[in-house]
């Protein structure tokens, strides 16, 4: 009880309870909080899909046979390929494919019945329109599946498949593509908002010039810092929930690990995002320099991270460079987290690293305040 | 027209005085350019695979070779936890009696686990391992009938895959979306926060001129960064013109006027830096950078949320700076681009000088 009352009256308590009113009554501070993460995650989730569907998909038919009308029902049954439809001949065709207005152009020879007939090769002609050289890979695979199990069946062939290949796909059974976006771009938004808000809250008083007024008080510089990080802190503790929520409610991402440990390891990120944005406080001088600036870090941060692309298929010099990126380690700690059901002893070389980046990025940037303070 | 040229040369003067916002104008899109023409990649190369092998002979073994021949896969010892930590990508299990059971004709399973977290990549390295195990077999099986269908695939455009030549067209859409509109949005802004707009509403410059000076300085350092980075992109990437270089050119020009006048938009509407920043980045690099089509086609977007791409201007440069630097099919397939780029300008400006004017009345 004593110890609460002592709190309730410590100097450090009256701070806090300043800060938090300074917040509340900041409105753009409120909505950088709640709608750039909202929408962030959101627009990445949904919109981000490597899923290859509905390629636009057309024929050529120069033999018209049943042969030749049972291999493009083969391709058009699947939900890979659209089927828009026949063309007249391969000139617009080609056209077409060149122009962009099809992803796949399928050229049937009029000697297609006749060399199938003989027993003979018959070459069919595909263009694939190469501009996105991921999807034009995949559908190249499809196109000579599909085809090689039309060979099977035309040839009568019992094919026994000898050897199968039972695919399994561990944590994300059924491959969809917003459980391997989403968990990056939780952190993302902890970084974004983390970065952005901790330094406009440090910056506001050195810019308006309370900072100051601050000073003459009988606080401590270590008090008037730590008054402000942990409402800070709380906030962003807020925008983790917020975001947890969101990847349960609309992703439903499974959360297959402890969320106490998710809540902690997050945290441990929040000082790094925290350290970084009082670090980006003390560098520059006003409010207008500092939105600018971070904007500076965090488009490196983002791309090294591997949220959005692969961190396993960087050039080397790029992966070296992306383990200096906190939030890289956080990344494979929350999709670990969330999509494995692993504990924080599989974590230990990604926790070790962001406890290192907390500890130099949070003493670093403590010693500089202070001593522009002093 | 004078006013507005001298309006236009104080603006670009004011620029030139302030080093970090230069500097955000030609490093930061410099550096923007070289993280995502080198890091991004989609596809994996060195896959880690481990392989367990309770079968132990001279066919299971050659199988082993075949998979890895593909260079596509890394061997690595086979561990029970080795997915859980993150150190294989895929395993794969090869049953007992593999070759006996091959040899009496009886099909056996290879069991393989595949790490889902990268959705992407997980797809490719279940095609990899189907397509090399199909192959295998046909090598090894004796009665296997003649391929009686042969597809002749042609890549069109990119026959080797190169992944720069499709990230690279798409990054200009990015960067010469992003940088400018923001540039704008912070010159409009500043004039409101520091005050100097009542200046403005003193003098007899009108509000349409005062906007056209602002914009068209603000074209001006456009430009120049469109300069710098699509011709640093060209000699590092190496990903040359194959088209009618006017497309480009006036492609670019309405690109980055709409650009200037989106920023613009945001900085009249919002009520401090930050706010133009924010508004701008989030709203335009968001939306440029995950519906355009820069990262996965559009045509990979969920249905209702599709209908957005269609009015993102950086969709529509994307798929003219593609058509110039990889396709090369002149005016035919993007001819209506540069239209609907200017039709974006002038609305944003028209929209602008309402909100100018009444404001001017207002205070």
């Amino acid at each position: 009880m004593k110890l609460l009352s002592n709190l309730l009256n410590s100097r450090l308590f009256a701070l806090i309870l300043k800060e938090i009113r300074q917040i509340l009554r900041n409105k753009q501070l409120i909505f950088l909080l709640l709608f750039p993460p909202t929408m962030q995650l959101l627009l990445f989730g949904l919109a981000l899909s490597p899923d290859v569907k509905n390629l636009t998909l057309s024929v050529v038919d120069y033999n018209q046979t049943r042969e030749s009308w049972e291999l493009v029902s083969a391709l058009k049954e699947n939900d890979i390929f659209n089927f828009k439809g026949y063309q007249t001949d391969a000139e617009t065709l080609s056209q077409q494919v060149r122009q962009g207005n099809l992803a796949i152009g399928v050229i049937i020879p009029p000697d297609f019945q006749r060399k199938i007939n003989q027993d003979k090769t018959a070459e069919i002609q595909v263009f694939i329109d190469g501009i996105d050289a991921n999807t034009a890979g995949i559908a190249q695979g499809y196109i000579t599946q599909i085809i090689q199990q039309y060979n099977i069946k035309l040839a009568n062939f019992k094919d026994k498949q000898l050897i199968q290949t039972e695919v399994i796909f561990l944590y994300n059974q059924g491959l969809t593509s917003s459980w391997f976006f989403v968990p990056g771009v939780i952190g993302l938004v902890l970084t974004l908002t983390g970065i952005l808000i901790s330094a406009l809250t440090v910056i506001k008083e050195k810019d308006v010039g309370t900072l100051e007024q601050l000073l003459m008080t009988p606080a401590a510089a270590w008090e008037i810092l730590i008054a402000k990080i942990i409402p800070i802190f709380v906030l962003l503790l807020g925008d983790l929930l917020l975001a947890s929520t969101i990847g349960k409610v609309v992703f439903h991402l499974p959360f297959r690990g402890n969320f106490a440990v998710f809540v902690f390891l997050s945290s441990l990120y929040i000082f790094v995002c925290i350290g970084i944005g009082i670090l980006l406080a003390t560098l520059v001088k006003t409010q207008q320099q500092i939105s600018l600036i971070s904007f500076f870090f965090n488009v490196p941060i983002i791309q090294l991270s591997g949220a959005i692309a692969p961190t396993e298929s960087m050039p080397p010099f790029f992966k070296a460079l992306s383990f200096l990126d906190p939030l890289r380690h956080y990344i494979e700690i929350s999709r670990s987290l969330i999509l494995k059901d692993i504990g924080i002893e599989g974590l230990w070389r990604p926790t070790l690293a962001l406890v290192g980046f907390a500890v130099l990025l949070l003493s670093l940037s403590i010693s500089r305040f202070r001593r522009q303070l002093g | 027209m004078k006013r507005i040229l001298a309006q236009c040369s104080k603006e670009l003067a004011q620029f030139q005085r302030d080093r970090l916002t230069v500097a955000l104008a030609f490093i930061l899109p410099l550096g923007m350019l070289l993280i995502y023409g080198f890091a991004i990649r989609l596809e994996i190369k060195n896959i880690n695979l481990s392989v367990r092998d309770f079968d132990n002979t001279s066919f299971s073994r050659s199988y082993i070779d075949r998979l890895y021949a593909t260079n596509q896969f890394v061997p690595v010892r086979y561990q029970p936890d080795g997915l859980d930590r993150g150190e294989v990508k895929a395993t794969l299990v090869i049953p007992p009696k593999f070759y006996k059971n091959f040899q009496s004709d009886i099909p056996s399973q290879v069991q393989v686990t595949v790490d889902g977290t990268d959705v992407n990549n997980a797809r490719v390295i279940q095609n990899s391992i189907k397509a090399t195990t199909q192959f295998f077999l046909q090598n090894v099986q004796k009665d296997i009938p003649q391929q009686k269908i042969q597809p002749d695939i042609r890549i069109w455009f990119n026959p080797g895959r190169k992944e720069s030549l499709y990230i690279v067209p798409g990054v200009y859409g990015v960067i010469l979306w992003v940088f400018p509109s923001m540039l704008a949005a912070i010159a409009m802004v500043r004039e409101k926060q520091d005050g100097t707009i009542v200046q403005v509403y003193a003098s007899d410059l009108t509000s349409v001129e005062w906007l056209l000076g602002k914009g068209l300085a603000y074209f001006l350092i456009a430009i120049g960064e469109a300069i710098v980075v699509i011709t640093l992109a060209t000699i590092i990437f190496q990903v040359p013109i194959v088209d009618n270089i006017l497309i480009l050119i006036i492609g670019t020009l309405t690109f980055l006027a709409s650009a200037v006048s989106f920023g613009l938009f945001f900085g009249v509407r919002s009520k401090n830096q930050t706010g133009a920043v924010q508004g701008t980045s989030i709203l335009g690099f968001l939306t440029a950078f995950l519906l355009s089509g820069f990262i996965y086609p559009v045509s990979n977007i969920p249905y209702p949320l599709s209908l957005l791409s269609n009015l993102v201007p950086a969709h529509y440069y994307i798929i003219l700076s593609r058509d110039v630097f990889v396709r090369g099919t002149g005016w035919t397939s993007v001819w209506y681009i540069p239209f609907i780029l200017i039709f974006v300008s002038c609305f944003f400006l028209f929209v602008c000088s309402r909100i100018l004017k009444n404001m001017q009345f207002s205070d």
